[in-house]
């Protein structure tokens, strides 16, 4: 058993590496058609990021956000419902921080006031993800179609808020004031932006896994999630489930607008981050919807964007932006595909076992 | 006579290794012609691996084919039918907004088709075998049994030296069973050679010439069938002798307890049968056996009485106490266990653990949690024994119950289920698409929780099993119990009219 579970881990690690080499190497040879030297443009990035704390913590930075929403996508899936406006929960917890952070700096201690805006922005998201959950245990309505249009609706309330309630004090930008340093996000390394909102992620991301797969909510959602008939069968109340599912889903989202705001931005600006919830979904995906994969995916997608950034960045050698996307693009793909290139080669390791048993009986 | 000539087919040594099992392990066997050759063997025994081989559905491992002594290459069927061998699988592949003619002549033919000419040939065919079967008829007009005729057809087109016949009878009434019989005897006399896949021991007695048994992935017998019997056969197919279990006559009577009380118990149905006044009682230790065709209100009448579908009138009374008006979490505490007639849909989540499962009607019970957690090792230990005690082939309590064969899963679900019902035990065909053995574990674990003084509540089609194990009978027919008898009252026959809506009351009287 125990050497079945390293292979496993040597495969995983062996077809990971594998995965991003091929992508890095793919979108090189693209580099080579723009008369663009490889070599030169991904060793000059990558030693940016080695010897450059600043660079390096911000692939961290990035992490942050897309660890949330990731989850948030990953929770509702794992009761086999889609949640697909994370972008919406993520700008409603992002309104409710920086509403909140605005009205309460400067009156209370910063560890109350990041508190108090932590648990407000979670249940701001937690509203909208609520609501997708009880239109769907009330009415039996599309989860999916819900929650996308929800962030549209979410999307619109920001920029109606942005033009009134909430618009700067010189009132020219649909943005807001920016919130005084006491209601910043401590930093965690100094020097760099990396601030404390990261380990709120990884520490999110290890209580979602906890309560998946060690207390019996968490049991409740999977087993709904993957037979809603079977639990209803068992006493557990499938629609019950999805309203939980939504609310806790919508909540993960919304913290991650809390450590956008208190920990990056410091001000709501219209359209920012546009690409939250997407890029989630796809991280979910790519970690198999597994809260502790989903950190590392999500590292990998902060790299990634990170080597882009500098790579735009290179004097002279004039790398397109949407080299950049493909690069990203093609490492995600080949992440997948390996997960496929494991279970054959589990498999054929299974197979080969079964044959020498056979062999020696 | 038939050892001297060259068999028509050889399999040689055959392996074939998949991820979880070896499916076939060192196959050797002939196939003469004009020879009728049974493959016994219960589920998972490799009788359909080594025939998916030979048909060019699966490549084997290690081994050869011959076909008149030479070596053959099979790697597809279509390489198969060229040597002159059709298969009829489980599942038929016709087309079925085509006719007759069009599905038979599928795959034969090329360039332009003569439909005229061709529905002649098959007209013609069908009356060679004495077939009753229109050549221009659309298939989803016709029944199973005349689906099976068009498959057959389309092998004799193919101009077939070697059919196979995976499971044929399955699908078939007992008289349709009858005619395919007699149509094998009859394209066997003419030369060719059919292989019959099949775990049922009667129709390998009444219709093959050799019997080859198999089991767990070995050939354990390659037999004439003058020379064995039923009892022989069986004990080759399981391994071991097979004792029926024994049920013993009277059952001590608890006194503090009266039992399942039904009381007119009707419901409303839109898409399924609504159940009209239904009474009956169970009393503790005693097996009640709900006879009847399927489809009658059985699944409907389960789900009542545990508490998944909602009921117009009535009562619903366990032990002197009314749970009518209690959910179906509710009904769980009190002691209800319901075994479902499918336990994919309906009892386990499949991908999850055998300790998930025994969890999964556990989760509002303290017995595996503490505020909020999984006791983790608990649920693990009393996973484990219970696949001691029920005798689970399962490497422990974290294999995915997925990968299970289906009576190991089903010995899970009944583990599961008789532990939670403390009063009262309800099964829905829990023997069905089972093997032999499987079958005879699950009645004496029926008959255990009997002895244990549980109520219990017996559906099945099979009606040796009605017989074989309850104390009393009720027939079902349309949501109606049509009327609760003795054992001794009834017989086969007269149990049939009962499943069938004839009410025999006046008859009776008229009898007696």
């Amino acid at each position: 058993m125990k050497r079945i579970l390293n292979a496993t881990w040597r495969d995983m690690v062996l077809t990971n590496f594998a995965a991003i080499v091929a992508g890095i190497v793919l979108s090189g040879a693209l580099l080579l058609f723009l008369g663009i030297d490889p070599i030169f443009v991904f060793s000059t990035s990558i030693r940016a990021i080695l010897t450059d704390g600043y660079t390096a913590a911000d692939i961290l930075l990035k992490a942050t956000p897309l660890i949330m929403t990731a989850l948030a996508f990953a929770f509702t899936y794992k009761a086999n419902l889609f949640n697909i406006g994370a972008q919406g929960q993520f700008y409603m917890g992002a309104i409710a921080a920086i509403w909140l952070s605005l009205e309460l700096q400067n009156r209370i201690p910063t560890a109350l006031l990041l508190l108090i805006v932590l648990i407000v922005a979670l249940a701001a998201g937690a509203l909208i993800g609520g609501l997708i959950g009880f239109l769907k245990e009330r009415f039996d309505s599309n989860e999916f179609l819900v929650s996308m249009m929800s962030s549209y609706v979410v999307l619109a309330l920001m920029n109606y808020l942005l033009r009134t309630f909430l618009k700067e004090t010189k009132g020219e930008y649909p943005q807001t004031d920016p919130i005084a340093r006491s209601a910043w996000l401590p930093n965690l390394i100094k020097g760099t932006r990396l601030h404390y909102g990261f380990i709120i992620s990884v520490l999110f991301a290890v209580l979602i896994w906890v309560l998946l797969y060690k207390t019996t909510l968490g049991f409740r959602i999977r087993a709904v999630g993957q037979n809603s008939r079977a639990s209803a069968l068992s006493g557990i109340s499938p629609t019950k489930i999805y309203v939980i599912a939504f609310l806790i889903s919508g909540a993960l989202a919304g913290v991650a607008g809390f450590t956008e705001m208190n920990g990056v931005q410091h001000m709501l600006i219209q359209d920012f981050n546009p690409e939250m919830g997407a890029a989630g979904l796809g991280i979910a995906i790519l970690a198999n919807a597994n809260p502790i994969g989903i950190i590392f995916a999500s590292i990998l997608y902060g790299a990634l964007n990170v080597i882009g950034t500098q790579m735009g960045r290179i004097p002279g050698a004039n790398v397109p932006s949407s080299i950049v996307s493909l690069m990203q693009g093609f490492v995600m793909l080949f992440v997948i595909m390996a997960y496929y290139a494991r279970t054959k080669i589990a498999s054929r390791r299974e197979k080969n076992k079964r044959k020498r048993e056979a062999a020696l009986s | 006579m038939a050892s001297l000539e060259t068999p028509l087919f050889s399999l040689k040594n055959i392996s074939k290794y998949f991820t979880r099992v070896v499916a076939n392990n060192n196959i050797s066997f002939d196939i003469r012609r004009g020879e009728v050759l049974a493959l016994l063997g219960e589920n998972g025994a490799g009788k359909s691996t080594i025939m998916k081989i030979l048909y060019g559905l699966y490549q084997m491992d290690e081994g050869e084919i011959l076909k008149d002594g030479n070596p053959i290459q099979i790697d597809s069927p279509k390489d198969a039918i060229k040597n002159g061998i059709a298969m009829i699988q489980q599942h038929f592949s016709l087309v079925s907004a085509h006719t007759v003619t069009e599905n038979i002549i599928l795959g034969s033919k090329r360039g332009r088709i003569d439909l005229r000419t061709a529905s002649r040939e098959v007209g013609e065919m069908a009356d060679k075998y004495h077939f009753d079967l229109d050549p221009n008829a659309l298939i989803r007009d016709l029944d199973v049994g005349v689906q099976q005729k068009v498959e057959i057809l389309k092998t004799m087109f193919q101009e077939a030296q070697l059919l196979i016949m995976d499971e044929p009878t399955a699908v078939l009434t007992p008289q349709e069973s009858e005619n395919l019989m007699i149509f094998v005897r009859q394209f066997a006399a003419a030369g060719h050679s059919v292989i019959f896949i099949t775990h049922k021991l009667k129709e390998v007695m009444s219709v093959a010439d050799r019997i080859i048994v198999m089991r767990d992935g070995e050939v354990h017998g390659d037999l004439l069938c003058q020379e064995t019997n039923e009892s022989e056969l069986s004990r080759l197919m399981i391994g071991r002798d097979l004792i029926a279990p024994h049920k013993p006559e009277a059952v001590k009577q608890m006194d503090d307890k009266n039992g399942l009380v039904v009381r007119h118990l009707s419901s409303k149905e839109k898409e399924t049968v609504s159940l009209s006044d239904i009474n009956f009682t169970i009393k503790p230790g005693e097996i009640l056996g709900v006879a009847g065709v399927s489809g009658n209100g059985q699944e409907e009448l389960c789900e009542v009485l545990i508490g998944a579908r909602a009921h117009t009138t009535g009562q619903v009374i366990l032990n002197y106490e009314d749970l009518t008006d209690l959910s179906l979490r509710e009904r769980i505490a009190k002691g209800i266990g319901y075994v479902p007639v499918n336990r994919y849909r309906d009892a386990f989540v499949m991908s999850m653990s055998l300790a998930e499962n025994m969890f999964l009607k556990s989760t509002y019970d303290p017995v595996w949690q503490r505020h909020g957690f999984i006791n983790f090792s608990q649920l693990n230990r009393q996973t484990d024994a219970s696949i001691l005690e029920y005798n689970i082939k399962a490497p422990g309590a974290d294999a995915v119950t997925g990968s299970l064969s289906g009576g190991n899963q089903q010995k899970m679900l009944l583990a599961r289920e008789v532990r939670l019902a403390k009063s009262l035990l309800i099964l829905n065909q829990p023997t069905r698409g089972l093997d032999l053995g499987a079958i005879n574990n699950v009645h004496t674990t029926i008959l255990k929780a009997r002895e244990e003084n549980k109520c219990i509540l017996l559906i099945s089609t099979e009606l040796s099993e009605i017989f074989m194990l309850s104390d009393r009978i009720a027939v079902m027919y349309k949501g109606r119990i049509v009327g609760i008898y003795e054992p001794k009252e009834l017989n086969t026959e007269r149990i049939g009219l009962l499943m069938a809506g004839f009410d025999d009351h006046q008859d009776e009287e008229v009898a007696l």
